[in-house]
């Protein structure tokens, strides 16, 4: 039982980095632009949130700092991808390659060093562990709490409301959105941003919340579980919510059933967030259009073309 | 192709050879040919606050003690070719002592001493061995000993937890010795040992570390780089131990003490053999531990009792004195058969073999699937 409280109870840390990168880059997709950069735009958060902390800022402000780093380097992206009409996947990889090799040089300072993060809610209300419920919550911090908020708001607004329809017409079929008289760029461009912020949101979540030091190439890969993820939710914000849960469990799984020595082959069980990723790839490659890729993802736009 | 290659290394190559004739005259002891030079390779950044850190403690003492310059490469990869780059440069510009500070350096480094035979080679946490080379590596298990010792006296739930990279011989020495350290204090003592299968990712660290809490562990050691489990444990109030520095500075209120290596050690006489012209690399890689004072404990935390104190002392007098082994039979391995025989000690291969956990530790030990 004290096993079930304390594995569900971290679900939420292992998840929310997770769901916050997955949710930008839906965005992001959903207008149509293909976003590989998760990894390099949450190093840079990570990296940013770090150094914000380490100079003194508040966490939280460190928080919004790492978000706006994540926020700059979408900007060259989106440059690159809208303004500039590169090969998505190139130039995703090359944020990936920018964002790691940035952080390797500019945080070098800044590694190892100890610092303050967001503080628990057990630390917040003074929550005591002695019962189960008092400890699942208590490590619970005010970050996981909205996750719930946040993805409602924006299953809603790209769901439900009018400028939502707006943004996925653009990754559905923009010519005819260009038609309708929305500004694609534009909107594609926001949406870029959209997953800069999210995503830098998420490495400095991982760094300040959970970390609380900052090395070099701390993300670990979790920036690519957030691309899966993102096919994984079929491009739905409230399916990510159940992706990020499911990953984040069998995640923090295995250093748990290795903790009361349970007898279970290691390897194969710290395989199966990504195995988890390969059996989606290759069901949604078969479900094909059903997946719920928009249809203009990863291709260009050229007003003159006829599409 | 070989006409080439062997066209441009034919003088050096003659050299070389000349040289190793002389070498091989003039007993077994290195000599430099030239003045000493010595340049240090890191895989990563120097002050990464965990084991590159602790190496580039020993290369300013060796600056300082023997007053020479010591260079310095950062961020060279675990690749053969840019490792090899970055010494045929050094080489090239007259440096004749290098000194590798990570385990991927060891195999292009030992071919890199049968290239250059009139350079001296030592390789951190290496596995190769030759006449112009030396791998080094520390008696880790000898201060998480002591660690467990100061553990086993903290704990009141009568379970300890540690944190690890991966499985390997180094690492389960440190957690078996741990245990064994805490069992001396009182035999019941449970350790739960959790490897993260990574050697650098602190957020797995910081997740790790409150699984092991979980289990009703009140004392936490990190046998790794990070401090994020330290920080888990100060949090929670928990006594904790660091590792390869003094990591006080992340849990200031609960830190019992930390297993440090001081490498200048072993770095300072070996190079300073070097340069004298008496050095003899040891056949196996040189082994030190806290005898040599290759292996420390940092400073005990405020919370750190005087009979505790104590007692970590008694022990470490022991092992200094070689009356007491962490490996001393008879001793048990997790599921219940012999590790070693009531009398014997592990030898250096056993130990450089360690697949297995010793009774009392509860964990999964992948290896021995």
């Amino acid at each position: 039982m004290d096993f079930l409280v304390g594995w569900i109870a971290i679900v939420p840390s292992y998840a929310t980095p997770l769901l916050l990168a997955s949710l930008g880059l839906i965005v992001c997709e959903r207008a149509g632009i293909l976003n590989l950069g998760a990894e390099g735009l949450m190093a840079v958060g990570a990296m940013t949130g770090a150094i914000a902390v380490l100079s003194g800022v508040d966490p939280w402000a460190a928080l919004a700092a790492g978000a706006a780093a994540g926020t700059a380097l979408a900007l060259l992206f989106g440059i690159a991808t809208v303004v500039m009409r590169a090969d998505h996947t190139l130039s995703g990889l090359a944020v990936v390659a920018v964002g790691l090799g940035l952080t390797g040089v500019v945080g070098r300072p800044y590694m190892q060093k100890t610092f303050p993060g967001i503080a628990s809610l057990g630390e917040l209300f003074g929550i005591e562990r002695t019962t189960a419920l008092g400890r699942s919550v208590a490590v619970q911090d005010p970050v996981t709490l909205a996750m719930p908020v946040l993805v409602a708001l924006l299953w809603w607004w790209l769901m439900k409301s009018g400028s939502g329809l707006r943004l996925r017409a653009v990754g559905e079929n923009p010519a005819a959105a260009d038609v309708a008289g929305i500004d694609i760029q534009i909107a594609q461009l926001g949406a870029v941003l959209v997953s800069g912020l999210l995503c830098g949101l998420a490495g400095a979540y991982l760094c300040v919340a959970t970390s609380h030091v900052w090395v070099e190439g701390m993300i670990a890969a979790r920036g690519w579980v957030a691309v899966a993820l993102v096919i994984f939710a079929r491009w739905n914000p409230a399916r990510a919510l159940i992706g990020a849960l499911v990953f984040g469990s069998a995640d923090a799984l295995v250093p748990r059933l290795q903790a009361i020595g349970a007898d279970i082959p290691v390897y194969l069980a710290m395989m199966l967030p990504y195995l988890l990723t390969l059996v989606v790839l290759v069901a949604s490659s078969i479900a094909g259009r059903a997946s719920g890729e928009p249809s203009f993802l990863g291709r260009i736009y050229l007003r003159q073309d006829k599409h | 192709m070989t006409n080439i290659a062997s066209g441009r290394t034919g003088l050096t190559g003659l050299a070389a050879l000349a040289a190793a004739l002389l070498a091989s005259t003039a007993a077994f002891a290195f000599t430099l040919d030239g003045p000493p030079k010595v340049a240090f390779i890191y895989g990563s950044a120097a002050l990464d606050g965990g084991w590159n850190e602790a190496l580039e403690a020993g290369r300013k003492a060796v600056e300082e003690q023997l007053k020479l310059e010591v260079a310095v490469t950062e961020n060279i990869p675990e690749e053969a070719t840019k490792l090899r780059a970055a010494i045929d440069l050094y080489v090239k510009r007259g440096f004749n002592i290098i000194v590798g500070t990570t385990y991927g350096y060891s195999v292009p480094m030992a071919e890199a001493a049968k290239a250059y035979p009139n350079v001296a080679f030592l390789s951190a946490s290496g596995t190769e061995n030759g006449p112009n080379m030396e791998s080094f590596y520390a008696r880790t298990y000898q201060g998480w000993y002591l660690a467990g010792v100061a553990a086993g006296q903290a704990t009141k739930t009568k379970k300890i937890g540690i944190l690890a990279g991966f499985p390997v011989s180094v690492v389960n020495w440190d957690i078996n010795s741990f245990a064994l350290g805490a069992r001396s204090v009182d035999p019941s003592i449970e350790t739960v040992a959790v490897f993260t299968n990574s050697w650098w990712d602190p957020v797995k660290e910081g997740q790790v570390a409150q699984a092991i809490l979980d289990q009703n562990a009140d004392v936490l050691a990190t046998n790794l780089s990070a401090t994020s489990a330290l920080d888990v444990a100060e949090k929670a109030g928990v006594p904790s131990i660091g590792f390869q520095l003094d990591m006080s500075h992340a849990a200031p209120k609960t830190i019992q003490t930390s297993v440090v290596f001081r490498w200048e050690k072993y770095l300072v006489p070996t190079i300073k053999e070097i340069i004298d012209g008496t050095w003899q690399p040891e056949e196996y890689g040189a082994f030190e531990g806290m005898d040599a004072g290759v292996v420390e404990l940092a400073p005990f935390g405020p919370g750190v009792s005087d009979e505790a104190k104590a007692k970590v002392e008694a022990a470490r007098q022991a092992i200094v004195a070689g009356t007491l082994d962490p490996f001393q039979g008879p001793l048990n391995k997790q599921d219940g058969s012999a590790a070693v025989e009531a009398g014997a000690r592990l030898d250096d291969g056993a130990l450089w073999s360690m697949d297995y956990f010793v009774q009392g530790i509860t964990g999964t030990m992948p290896a021995a699937q």
